[in-house]
C-alpha cells in the first residue's frame, strides 16, 4: 500500500482561484460577445435591407435601367467596399449588372415577391467562403420593358468576423491574465494566512521534556486557530502534569530504596569489620532479611501499580458477600487493633462485585492505615452499604483531623502527610495509591474526608448491572 | 525426597542446593537447561524446581520436552510478574510457580505440597507434648487445662500443629489463616502469634512456638 500523498493547501487554493476566475471572466466575456455579435448582425442585415429596398424603389423607374447601362460606376460607388456584391438579372440569364469587386461567389437566393415589405427575417445567412458568413437578400422587381428582374445584394462579413475574432481573443487573454493574477494573489494570501500555523509548528517543535511548561502563543493568531492552540496547550498541561508525577515517582522510589540499601550495606560492612559471635552474625542476617523483605514488598507494590491491564481484573470479578468480607478483614486486624486498644466495629450487607484478592488488598490497606493513625482506645468502623450504583465500603477511624490540603494528595504514590514521622519497615507510602489503582481497575470511585477528628475513606464498587 | 534444581544463576543455584540439603533432602543441581533435561530424564526425581530464564534451553523448552516422557511435578521460578507467563507455564504442564523474589520457606512449603501423595486424612485428634487439640469440637487443652481460643487463633494453632517442625513464613500463614494472599505491610501475623503464645505457651514450661529469625515461625517440641 502506498501512503497517500499530502496535498498542498496553498497550491490547491491558488488553482481553485485561477479556475474560478477564468471560468467567471470567460463566461462573462462569451455572454458579452454573443450580445455584440447579435447586434452587429442585426445592424448589417438592416443595412442590407435598406440597400435592397432603395434599389427596388429606384429600379421600378424605367429611367434607372438606363442608368445601369450607362453609369454602372454609380452602383459601384453605392456599394462602397470590396465586401459587397450586387447583381441585377433576369431569372436564368446573365446579369444585367454585376458589381463584385471581391469576386465573391454569389449563390442563388430565392427572391422576395414584389409587394412584400422587407424585414430582418428575409435576410439569408449563408456559409460563404472559407467559413466567413455571407448575408444575402434578393428581391423581385418589375422593370416594365425588361420584365421581371431580380436584385440580389450580399455582403461577406470578413471585417465583422475579424473583429469578433479579435474580441474573442481579447476575452480569453484577459480571462487568462486575471486567472493568473488571482492564482498568484491566492497563493500569496494563503501562504501568508498560514504563516501563524508555521510559526506555531516551529514553536511546538521547540517544546520538549526540558521546557514542558512552555505554552503556544495565541497572540496574533487568527481566530480559526484559537481552538487548536487551546487544545494543544491543555494537552501540554496534562503531559506536563503526568510527566512531573512520573519523575516524582521515580525520584521518590530512588529515595525509598536508599534507606533499606543503606541499612543493608552499612550493617553488613560494619559486621565484616571484625570477628563476631555466631549470634551477632545471625542477628545481622535476620536484619538483612527484614530489609530485603521491605525491598521485595516495595518492588511488588511498584509492579502492581505499573500494571495497566484492567481487563483481567474485570474478568475475574465475582459476587462476594459484603458481610463476609467485612468480617474477614475485622478478624484479620483484630489483634493489631486491640494491641492499640482499638475496637473494630464491622457491619454490612449486600453484594460486592469485585476481584476478591484486590478487594481484600484495598480494604486491608485502608484498615492498616486506620489502625496506624487512629487514636488509641477509639473505634474503627468498617461498613458496607448497598446503593443504587453499587456498594460503598467505608472505613472510618477517630484521630487527628487531616488538613484539607493533604486530602487530595493522599492517594499519590509515596505521599506522606508528615515526612519525618512515618517511615517504618511496614510503611512505604504506597498503600493508598494501591487502593486508588484497585478502584480504577474496578471502574469504581474512592474518596476521603476528614472532619472533627474522624477520617473516613469510602470506596464505591459498581454493581454487576453497571457493566 | 529427591529434588532436581535447574537454575543457571550461580548464587541462586548454590543457596537452593545448600538450603534444601540442610533440610535433609537429596538434591541435584543442573546449571543449564540441557543438563537439567538430561538429568530429569535419566533419574526419577520426586519434584523439579525449574528456572524459566536460562541460556541455551529455557525452562519452557525443558518443560515441553520433559512432559513428553515423564510427569514429575514441576515448580517453575519466574522473575516476571506477568499473568500470561504464569498461564503459559501451567498450560505446558507445570504444577506450581513462584515469582522471584520468593521466601525460601515458601518454596519448601510448596515443594512439600507438590510431593504429598494422595489426599491427607485430616486427623481429628492432635497431640503435641501435653497439648491436645480436638479439631471438630474445637477444644484445646494443655496439661489438662482448657484453653479458649478465638476462631482465628484456633485456625493458626491448627496450621502450626499440622505442620509440626516446619518453618512457616508470614505470608503463608496470612494466606492459610485469613485467606490474604498478599504481603500486607503490617505485622498482623506477628501480633496473632504473640496472642496465641500468650495463651498456649506463656503459662507453661515447654515452649512450642519458636520464632525463626528473618523467616517466620516453627511449631515444635524441640527448641
Amino acid at each position: 500500500m502506498t501512503p497517500r500523498r499530502h496535498y498542498s493547501l496553498t497550491l490547491r487554493l491558488a488553482l481553485v482561484f485561477a479556475l474560478l476566475a477564468f471560468a467567471l471572466l470567460a463566461t462573462l466575456g462569451v455572454a458579452l460577445y454573443r450580445e455584440l455579435e447579435r447586434e452587429l448582425i442585426r445592424r448589417d442585415d438592416a443595412a442590407l435591407i435598406s440597400r435592397v429596398d432603395q434599389l427596388r424603389n429606384l429600379l421600378n423607374d424605367s429611367n434607372t435601367l438606363e442608368l445601369i447601362r450607362n453609369k454602372p460606376e454609380l452602383f459601384q460607388n453605392m456599394l462602397g467596399n470590396r465586401e459587397s456584391v450586387l447583381s441585377i438579372a433576369a431569372p436564368g440569364q446573365q446579369p444585367l449588372l454585376l458589381v463584385n469587386p471581391g469576386n465573391i461567389d454569389l449563390p442563388a437566393v430565392t427572391p422576395v415577391p414584389k409587394g412584400h415589405v422587407l424585414d430582418l427575417t428575409d435576410v439569408q445567412h449563408l456559409a460563404g467562403v472559407n467559413g466567413v458568413p455571407l448575408a444575402a437578400l434578393a428581391a423581385s422587381i418589375d422593370s416594365g420593358d425588361l420584365g421581371n428582374l431580380q436584385v440580389t445584394s450580399g455582403r461577406l462579413m470578413t471585417e465583422r468576423t475579424a473583429m469578433l475574432a479579435s474580441y474573442r481573443l481579447s476575452v480569453y487573454i484577459l480571462a487568462g491574465i486575471a486567472a493568473l493574477a488571482l492564482a498568484l494573489a491566492g497563493y500569496l494570501l494563503v501562504h501568508r494566512g498560514l504563516l501563524p500555523l508555521r510559526r506555531l509548528a516551529q514553536h511546538a517543535q521547540g517544546i520538549g521534556v526540558g521546557n514542558l511548561a512552555e505554552r503556544l502563543d495565541s497572540r496574533g493568531a487568527p481566530k480559526e486557530l484559537l481552538p487548536m492552540i487551546d487544545a494543544f496547550n491543555t494537552m501540554l498541561e496534562r503531559l506536563a502534569k503526568g510527566f512531573a508525577q512520573l519523575s516524582q515517582v521515580s525520584t521518590d522510589m530512588a529515595h525509598e530504596l536508599r534507606t533499606p540499601i543503606n541499612n543493608l550495606l552499612g550493617e553488613t560492612q560494619v559486621a565484616l569489620h571484625q570477628q563476631r559471635s555466631v549470634d551477632s552474625y545471625q542477628q545481622l542476617l535476620a536484619s538483612n532479611v527484614e530489609e530485603l523483605e521491605r525491598l521485595a514488598r516495595m518492588l511488588d507494590n511498584m509492579l502492581f501499580l505499573a500494571r495497566t491491564d484492567p481487563a483481567s481484573a474485570l474478568r475475574q470479578r465475582q459476587a462476594l458477600s459484603a458481610a463476609d468480607e467485612v468480617e474477614r478483614i475485622a478478624e484479620y486486624f483484630e489483634g493489631l487493633a486491640s494491641d492499640r486498644g482499638m475496637r473494630i466495629l464491622a457491619a454490612g450487607q449486600g453484594e460486592i462485585w469485585a476481584e476478591p484478592m484486590l478487594l481484600r488488598r484495598a480494604l486491608a490497606n485502608l484498615c492498616a492505615n486506620a489502625i496506624k493513625y487512629g487514636a488509641a482506645h477509639s473505634e474503627l468502623r468498617i461498613e458496607a452499604m448497598p446503593t443504587d450504583e453499587g456498594l460503598i465500603l467505608r472505613v472510618s477511624n477517630q484521630g487527628e483531623t487531616i488538613a484539607a490540603e493533604h486530602l487530595p494528595r493522599l492517594f499519590e504514590r509515596f505521599y506522606r502527610v508528615d515526612e519525618s514521622r512515618e517511615r517504618s519497615a511496614h510503611s512505604n507510602g504506597l498503600g493508598l495509591s494501591i487502593v486508588a489503582t484497585i478502584m480504577q481497575l474496578h471502574n469504581g470511585r474512592y474518596s476521603v474526608s476528614s472532619q472533627n477528628g474522624v477520617t473516613r475513606f469510602e470506596l464505591l464498587f459498581p454493581g454487576r448491572e453497571a457493566d | 525426597m529427591n529434588i532436581l534444581v535447574v537454575e543457571d544463576e550461580p548464587k541462586a543455584g548454590n543457596y537452593l542446593l545448600n538450603g534444601l540439603q540442610e533440610l535433609g533432602y537429596s538434591v541435584s543441581l543442573a546449571r543449564d537447561g540441557v543438563d537439567g533435561l538430561h538429568q530429569a530424564l535419566e533419574t526419577p526425581f520426586d519434584v523439579i524446581v525449574l528456572d524459566v530464564m536460562m541460556p541455551k534451553m529455557d525452562g519452557w523448552e525443558v518443560l515441553r520436552r520433559l512432559r513428553k516422557e515423564a510427569d514429575t511435578p514441576v515448580l517453575f521460578l519466574t522473575a516476571r510478574d506477568d499473568i500470561a507467563d504464569r498461564i503459559k507455564g501451567l498450560e505446558l504442564g507445570a504444577d506450581d510457580y513462584l515469582i522471584k523474589p520468593f521466601s525460601f520457606a515458601e518454596l519448601v512449603a510448596r515443594l512439600r505440597t507438590l510431593t504429598r501423595r494422595g489426599p491427607t486424612r485430616e486427623e481429628d485428634q492432635l497431640h503435641i507434648a501435653d497439648l491436645h487439640i480436638e479439631v471438630l469440637k474445637r477444644r484445646v487443652t494443655r496439661a489438662g487445662t482448657r484453653i479458649t481460643l478465638t476462631n482465628k487463633e484456633f485456625a493458626l494453632l491448627h496450621l502450626f500443629a499440622t505442620h509440626q517442625g516446619q518453618v512457616l513464613s508470614r505470608s503463608l500463614i496470612a494466606s492459610r489463616v485469613w485467606d490474604m494472599n498478599f504481603d500486607s505491610d503490617t505485622n498482623v501475623v506477628d501480633v496473632a502469634v504473640r496472642r496465641l503464645r500468650l495463651k498456649i505457651d506463656d503459662p507453661f514450661q515447654l515452649k512450642l512456638i519458636h520464632s525463626v529469625r528473618g523467616i517466620g515461625y516453627r511449631f515444635d517440641t524441640q527448641p
